[in-house]
């Protein structure tokens, strides 16, 4: 079949005859021409989109252009407006916190259980576990979020436990004190067992020598797990780690706008929520492109500084 | 295997608790949605205590027979189904093509493609300017708002150029000495070696795809195009609502009659649309852990 094209095919006989010129230009257009689609759709949906961020320092009225004689630029009004706005501090509270919750759990329990995994012996038993510990992750945020409002409710799952605990009967979902805990929890859940994934398998390719040879040193289980488990998933974990701190500003709003309530808002509020509902719902276009450039703006600083601190201390980073 | 078991022996009361404790975390992961699932399937006077811990207290499985009737439903699965087929089909194609263009050796303007790649994965213009374009582009309220901005992804083209690099230059080399052209190498060469890597994708986005809903609450403001997402959204989030209202006519007045509770309606409709995804997961699984796999090697 490729005998034939060949006679067919004009193109591969330049090609041949001149290893660099007309022939490797022909094929880069042929190339990028099969690219050009893909290209397209990203220059579209990736880059206008940051050129619209311009709206961030105009008065932008809907439907105009976003350059032009009749632009009103505005400096950073709308950044100093949201900065030194009523709700900023409770903004950044809210979100700090949550990312920190999310930060000291979130983080640590999938490595804590690829670590117990680990120590399970009988293969059948941990494929078992290990296939359970995924199942939440291919739930959907709308399905979780009705779950957990649905077992916070007054006689829900969740509430006939705490009950059961010693605390007083009602409607979780309205309780301020407890949201931050309920988001994060939820948060465990859903993606533990998807993000032990990676860390199992890295696990799975150090030199089982090195456990022979600890063992023959007398090392128990827990000095194996600290001197040989832990520093060969190292690089992961850091690489994890920068990650997650870059995204300190950005927690996953989309499970809080499903479950939040405005009874709730003074702990439940972020900026991605109150992005969403000035901007798409109230239509406040150049405010709430503000409030988001200024968070990828220190979303992008603070992945650059944890990089620079791990490339230091541990010598591992994306860059 | 035995033998690693003889290496690595500790206590063996703490080995137990270990093993309780891995049997408690597949409990905690679990057990909701089994929870979930026996409530949906008891007596509705049962179910309305919502005092079903361990089997299902009766069996009926009136809440299924109205929710099959639900026209709106139906409609709502039909169309995430549609973007599901759409959005696989357009991200395998779009980022093969891309992932292909990388790997052609003699590629010029390299460096330039890569940054244009890598740009986007760190910098973003967020919601309001994404969701201005939309508008400006004509795609709001109309279905292809969930097609066209979800056919690509770069992180897949990442992806599928690191399975790519694995295919060795020689069959390329062979192939163009044959006569193959820049298609000819695609087709024959890349594509049907390239397999395993479409499957790693083709899962990522139907799973993507089935659980989406924030862009569709965006785009779509009429129900007609709306995915099962928004649907179920309807049912178990928005309390403003009542069932009857987000079901059609006849199934809502079926429901009050069987004396159905919100919650059972509510359960067994999770389980209904979930099932799909459930059901297939543990299939899926293995391409999950692949594409992770493979995604880190490129770090």
């Amino acid at each position: 079949m490729l005998h034939r094209k060949k006679t067919g095919n004009g193109e591969t006989e330049v090609m041949k005859k001149k290893k660099y010129g007309r022939g490797i230009v022909k094929e880069n257009l042929q190339v990028y021409a099969l690219m050009l689609p893909t290209l397209l759709l990203i220059f579209t949906f990736c880059y206008l989109p940051m050129y619209g961020v311009i709206i961030a320092f105009q008065d932008y009225v809907p439907g105009a252009a976003f350059l032009g004689s009749d632009v009103k630029w505005v400096g950073l009004k709308w950044f100093k407006q949201f900065i030194g706005g009523h709700y900023f501090q409770r903004l950044l509270k809210n979100t700090v916190t949550l990312s920190i919750l999310e930060l000291i759990f979130g983080f640590t329990a999938p490595i804590l259980f690829a670590l117990l995994l680990d120590q399970i012996r009988h293969l059948r038993f941990k494929k078992f576990v290990q296939t359970a510990s995924y199942m939440p992750y291919f739930i959907s945020t709308v399905v979780v979020a009705g779950m957990v409002i649905s077992f916070t409710d007054v006689n829900g799952l969740i509430t006939n436990m705490l009950t059961a605990l010693g605390f007083p009967r009602q409607n979780w979902r309205v309780n301020s004190a407890a949201f931050p805990w309920i988001y994060t929890f939820t948060n465990v859940w859903k993606s533990f067992g998807f993000g032990s994934i990676l860390y199992c398998s890295v696990i799975s390719s150090i030199d089982p020598g090195l456990y022979e040879a600890a063992k023959l040193d007398g090392a128990n289980r827990w000095q194996q797990a600290w001197h040989i488990t832990l520093p060969g998933i190292k690089a992961v974990i850091a690489i994890k780690l920068i990650t997650t701190v870059g995204s300190i500003l950005s927690v996953n709003s989309n499970f809080i706008l499903l479950y939040y309530l405005p009874a709730t808002y003074d702990v439940a509020d972020v900026i991605g929520t109150y992005t969403y509902r000035l901007g798409i719902l109230e239509g406040q276009y150049s405010y709430t492109t503000a409030a988001g450039v200024f968070t990828s703006v220190i979303a992008f600083a603070l992945t650059y500084l944890a990089n620079k601190v791990s490339n230091k201390l541990a010598d591992v980073g994306l860059w | 295997m035995k033998k690693k078991n003889k290496v690595r022996e500790g206590n063996p009361a703490i080995t137990v608790l270990l093993y309780i404790a891995a049997g408690a975390m597949a409990f905690i992961t679990l057990y909701p949605m089994y929870y979930v699932l026996i409530l949906s399937l008891s007596e509705p006077q049962f179910a309305a205590t919502m005092k079903v811990y361990t089997w299902p207290k009766g069996f009926n499985l009136g809440a299924y027979e109205i929710l099959v009737k639900d026209a709106k439903m139906w409609r709502a699965y039909a169309n995430t189904f549609l973007y599901v087929v759409c959005n696989t089909v357009l991200v395998v194609t779009t980022c093969t093509l891309v992932a292909y263009g990388l790997s052609y050796k003699n590629l010029i303007g390299r460096k330039f493609l890569t940054m244009f790649l890598l740009v986007p994965m760190y910098f973003s213009g967020g919601m309001i300017p994404h969701f201005l374009l939309i508008m400006k582009l004509g795609l709001y309220d109309s279905p292809l708002s969930q097609i066209i901005p979800a056919a690509f992804s770069i992180w897949d083209i990442i992806l599928i150029r690191s399975f790519f690099r694995t295919i060795p230059d020689s069959l390329v080399d062979a192939a163009k000495i044959d006569g193959a052209g820049v298609l000819q190498v695609l087709t024959n060469v890349f594509l049907p070696l390239g397999k395993p890597i479409f499957a790693v994708i083709a899962v990522y986005t139907i799973v993507s795809t089935w659980n989406s809903w924030f862009n569709a609450m965006i785009y779509l403001p009429h129900t007609t195009w709306q995915p099962l997402q928004l649907h179920l959204r309807r049912v178990l989030v928005s309390s403003s609502q009542t069932l009857s209202q987000v079901m059609d006519q006849a199934a809502a007045r079926e429901a009050a009659a069987k004396e159905l509770s919100n919650a059972q309606l509510q359960y067994a409709m999770i389980i209904f649309t979930s099932l799909p995804v459930l059901a297939a997961y543990p299939f899926f699984q293995r391409y999950f852990v692949k594409g992770m796999v493979l995604g880190s090697l490129k770090e």
